[in-house]
């Protein structure tokens, strides 16, 4: 058994337990507190475990319903071919949630919270079902549109000598600033690093 | 792939006018230059609490603040606080100064007063507020030092001129100090940098002068 069968299978048996286990977790408080009391897990833990929300939510409906989901999948693949539509709307959404005055109303205004999550929740979704059929090209212009903007965010949070956000602390902040810098250059190399790798196994002729 | 072009469209035009809604037509970024821009626009009415002064008095807040003659620069404080504050004490000190020798020439200047208001109820008592005001030389006429003793007045107040304090490391706090315009009417009307305190000062004894903005 390969692990792509291996991963589908677990995908069909654990992905919408775990999906709405983990969300429940991260919507409901004290979850949602503790992860909101520093920028960091706020921006750093929050914002992917609700990504991958997304992406277990997507993987287990589309392998609980596999035969269904057959139809449902030509149908969507219209309206995203090569996986665009559902990396650009990840792309704009990340966007829109990297602008620090979001990290601050989500705090205190329960619509802006909803919509984040749910947009967080999409994207995970979003990415799940658009990076395959992506294919190195479109992959490569979403992060290329995506990593640069984590790391000039970064740059900008690391180096702002005041607060950006009321809600957090200047240290909290600096931190957040590396850390979105090496994870963005961190991605970008292991994006990289597969490319090549792929790109490797393609123009090696097998021995005969 | 027509298709596939709507729905990015789509999603390109709702992210913009999220965009444009989260930072006022691209022109602010964070909360605070939000709070800013939208105590500009629709001034904020003093809400109804209690503060004591340093002498143990009480008074509503609205009485020292709308008395339809004074215009107030107000600012929040806690009396142990090393960073922001100490600026501020020093830009208040500055600002006293100024208005101490305006006032001899303008009447303008004497309808400016300058009021910190402490948010550390648990430390800031009296004692602490009295001898605050006492090693920064606050000119009881022209400077006053309340704190908020009711925990439930104090979150309104913060919450009305959306002032957030953060506790940090070893019983300090970070919060967005600035220096807040109130009007003769009891209305947050500006907010300045406390480097821009010339100019909070300016359009002060401008207000004092003219009435309302």
């Amino acid at each position: 058994m390969n692990l792509s069968s291996l991963m589908t299978r677990g995908m069909a048996r654990l992905g919408l337990p775990a999906a709405l286990s983990l969300l429940s977790v991260l919507v409901f408080l004290p979850g949602r507190n503790f992860l909101e009391s520093s920028m960091v897990r706020h921006m750093l833990v929050q914002y992917p475990l609700l990504m991958l929300c997304g992406a277990l939510l997507a993987g287990g409906l589309s392998a609980t319903l596999a035969d269904r989901a057959l139809v449902w999948e030509a149908q969507a693949s219209n309206w995203n071919a090569y996986g665009m539509t559902g990396l650009f709307g990840t792309a704009l959404g990340l966007a829109l949630l990297m602008i620090p005055r979001v990290l601050d109303l989500a705090l205190v205004n329960p619509w802006v919270e909803s919509i984040k999550m749910t947009i967080l929740v999409a994207s995970g979704a979003a990415i799940y079902l658009s990076w395959r059929p992506a294919g190195w090209l479109v992959q490569g212009f979403f992060l290329g549109q995506v990593l640069p903007m984590m790391a000039v965010a970064g740059t900008l949070y690391e180096s702002s000598p005041t607060r950006v956000c009321n809600a957090y602390l200047l240290n909290d902040q600096v931190l957040l600033g590396q850390l979105l810098v090496w994870i963005a250059a961190g991605t970008a190399l292991a994006w990289l690093a597969a490319l090549f790798r792929s790109l490797i196994r393609r123009s090696t002729v097998p021995a005969v | 792939m027509l298709k596939t072009a709507v729905a990015s469209v789509c999603m390109a035009w709702a992210a913009y006018a999220s965009a444009a809604w989260l930072t006022h037509d691209f022109q602010v970024w964070t909360a605070e230059g939000a709070r800013r821009l939208e105590v500009a626009l629709l001034p904020v009415a003093t809400p109804a609490v209690q503060v004591q002064t340093p002498n143990g008095s009480s008074k509503p807040l609205r009485r020292l603040l709308a008395d339809e003659q004074t215009v107030t620069i107000v600012d929040f404080i806690y009396t142990r606080c090393q960073t922001v504050c100490l600026a501020l004490g020093s830009t208040y000190q500055q600002m006293q100064s100024s208005l101490q020798s305006a006032r001899t020439t303008d009447a303008a200047a004497r309808r400016v007063q300058l009021l910190s208001i402490s948010f550390d109820m648990q430390r800031d008592d009296q004692q602490a507020m009295a001898d605050y005001a006492a090693r920064l030389n606050a000119d009881a006429a022209i400077w006053h030092l309340v704190r908020v003793p009711d925990p439930s007045d104090l979150a309104r107040l913060l919450a009305d001129f959306q002032v957030v304090v953060v506790p940090s490391s070893q019983g300090d706090f970070e919060h967005n100090a600035a220096l807040l315009v109130v009007d003769s009417r009891g209305r947050l009307v500006r907010i300045f940098d406390y480097a821009d305190h010339q100019l909070a000062l300016d359009y002060a004894r401008y207000l004092a002068a003219v009435g309302s903005p």
